[in-house]
């Protein structure tokens, strides 16, 4: 569905001078200075996939969205969306994708929700049927009359992004790229996105690629993703594999016994060194340990023969940690080629 | 998704216009409602214009009054010229389609990344959606100034023949001026300060178009690099047909042929120079 291959984009900038002596100084010398945004990246996304695509900022993110809606040439390489090279054949892409720009609207400033739906009715041709039955989705799914007739510029950022989402939805594209989709909605309307997102991807089938900064969103709407840094892919895979680059995991446990929090804490450090255990906010103990040295089978078999458990969970590792760990300079790590079954491999 | 890398692609499948318009009149719809959600900006349009209007017929009118009434400087009678400059101030409105301001500042501000996303040509966009601010600005502010006029001075009336020429005159300045505008607002991809580049068009097409002082009273080189400029076609062709200024059908036909020839001229200009922007576009931030 969507391929790139060695895709690289780079940007002259004027190097300016800090100052005012040094703006003077640009109006007569300008020195440029050649960024590489993306620098040979190489992906596929398969039909019907749903691809976070991640990276820190200034990692190429927006720029690789703006090569596959077609808004920008890459400098190198070349990309595919549904078999087209979008920014030789911008029209024909459009046609087939839907796009929200978080920070930019793409609805009518002047014009009320329904007036700019209407537009969009025509400008995409989108039959009388399936326009309909996409506005009946949106007024049961994002309330969209409650927006009403108020000129969009008038909308609150979270009125706007629904109306954005609803309108990037409404011809019924293969591939929808959305930026930044969820800015401004509030935890209910976030909600109502994820639904209507896998609502639409089960009945169509459509392709969905999103950035985004917000991790719960990632993981509510995404089954794969696409990490970047610096321009270059550093992991693709399910948002499990991603998971499971995690260095660190976590058990939380309750349990019967009258030991103080403190001395039960020291008494799991003592007995897993390596291990850092903390009495958590709900009155759980909090156990972390590095998955390179202990195996959760160990640390629970520790736990249960030490304390007289009554409630014990494992939560995900955070994403927001391992995203952080491969960003952060550490080495990319190896893309598991095959899921492996049962606990995490590795022991003491 | 079952097509194989680089398929045979639609783009060069011909499309009917009929087809293509269809495409593009939403936006003259568009237009159209968020222009009605202004209407106070008619009013000072209007205000501006009459005004305007007004300083320069007024004093045009005082430099002809003693002039013989076979014609005075440039061969204008004092009505004549009260005619040309009233209706240099109409076609002014009529080509006041704030295509500059809006390329430049979706330029500018990288909103154009947004129109990019539709399957649709954005210059292409631009003229349509420029339409109905043309149209109201004739029907509000047009027709009313020209009215109010009408009462206050005596004008000449032109032959209805000439009124033909100079309706279709008019609809060729019209196209003039939205490319000159769109040129205009496109240069917002190479410099920040189009506001500059505006004010300099806004002066340039003043006066090299004829609306400050017919063509006919500048100095001969003058006049000639004028007539050798496009901006010759937004008003000093149209008055000369309306004020019946012409020799013979020849002269009717190599004026139009002229305005003609530039519409075309600026159209593959912008349409490539368009084309080069978008290769190097670089839409900043998100």
């Amino acid at each position: 569905m969507i391929v790139a291959e060695n895709l690289v984009k780079e940007f002259r900038l004027a190097e300016r001078k800090p100052g005012l002596a040094g703006s003077l100084a640009t109006l007569f010398t300008r020195k440029h200075r050649i960024v590489r945004a993306v620098d040979g990246v190489s992906f596929t996304l398969p039909a019907g996939s749903k691809t976070a695509y991640i990276g820190a900022n200034g990692a190429g993110k927006s720029t690789t969205i703006k090569m596959l809606t077609g808004i920008m040439t890459p400098t190198s390489g070349r990309c595919l969306v549904r078999g087209i090279e979008p920014y030789r054949h911008r029209k024909d892409n459009a046609r087939g994708i839907g796009v929200v720009f978080g920070q930019r609207s793409q609805l009518w400033w002047d014009l009320s929700v329904p007036d700019s739906f209407r537009i969009l009715h025509r400008i995409y041709e989108i039959p009388g049927p399936v326009y309909r039955r996409n506005l009946a989705l949106y007024r049961e799914l994002l309330d969209i009359d409650a927006l009403g007739t108020t000129p969009v510029r008038q909308l609150s950022l979270g009125q706007r992004m629904r109306a954005e989402i609803a309108a990037s939805l409404l011809h019924d594209p293969p591939v929808v790229f959305w930026d930044e989709p969820t800015i401004g909605l509030d935890m209910v309307l976030k909600d109502a996105v994820r639904h209507l997102v896998n609502h639409v991807h089960r009945e169509l089938g459509t392709t969905v690629v999103l950035t985004s900064h917000d991790i719960t969103d990632i993981a509510a709407i995404c089954d794969s993703a696409l990490v970047v840094d610096r321009g270059r892919v550093v992991h693709q895979g399910s948002i499990r594999d991603l998971l499971r680059t995690a260095d660190r995991r976590s058990v939380l446990f309750d349990h019967r016994d009258t030991t103080a929090p403190e001395r039960a804490c020291a008494g799991i450090e003592q007995g897993l060194p390596g291990v850092s255990a903390s009495p958590a906010e709900d009155g759980r103990i909090r156990v972390d340990y590095p998955v390179d040295r202990f195996t959760s089978r160990q640390v629970l078999a520790f736990l249960l023969e030490r304390f007289d458990l009554v409630d014990c969970y494992a939560p995900e590792p955070d994403l927001e940690d391992v995203l952080r760990r491969i960003y952060g300079g550490g080495r990319p790590e190896p893309v598991p080629a095959e899921i492996p079954c049962g606990p995490a491999a590795g022991g003491a | 998704m079952n097509r194989s890398p680089l398929p045979e692609v639609t783009s060069g499948t011909p499309v009917r216009p009929a087809a293509r318009v269809r495409h593009y009149l939403p936006f003259a719809t568009a237009g159209l409602q968020s222009l009605l959600q202004y209407r106070s900006s008619f009013v000072t349009t209007g205000i501006t214009a009459a005004a305007g209007a007004a300083v320069s017929v007024f004093l045009w009118r005082a430099v002809y009054a003693g002039s013989p009434p076979g014609g005075g400087p440039g061969g204008f009678t004092a009505g004549s010229i009260t005619t040309y400059l009233l209706m240099a101030q109409i076609l002014q409105i009529l080509h006041a389609n704030r295509v500059d301001d809006e390329v430049a500042a979706e330029v500018y501000r990288g909103d154009v990344a947004v129109m990019l996303v539709r399957p649709v040509s954005y210059p292409v966009v631009r003229f349509f959606a420029c339409l109905p601010v043309v149209a109201a600005n004739a029907v509000l502010v047009g027709v009313p100034v020209l009215g109010l006029f009408t009462l206050l001075v005596p004008l000449t009336v032109p032959r209805p023949a000439d009124v033909l020429l100079f309706l279709v005159s008019a609809v060729l300045s019209v196209l003039l001026a939205f490319l000159v505008n769109l040129l205009t607002g496109m240069t917002g991809f190479v410099t920040t300060n189009t506001w500059g580049v505006r004010m300099v068009k806004q002066s340039v097409v003043a006066f090299f178009a004829g609306q400050l002082v017919p063509l006919a009273l500048m100095p001969g080189p003058l006049r000639a690099l004028a007539s050798a400029l496009p901006f010759q076609g937004m008003v000093d062709a149209p008055l000369a047909l309306l004020l019946g200024r012409y020799d013979g059908v020849a002269d009717v036909a190599g004026v139009l042929a002229r305005q003609l020839g530039w519409v075309a001229g600026l159209t593959v200009l912008s349409a490539v120079l368009w084309r080069a922007a978008l290769s190097r576009l670089e839409v900043l931030g998100g």
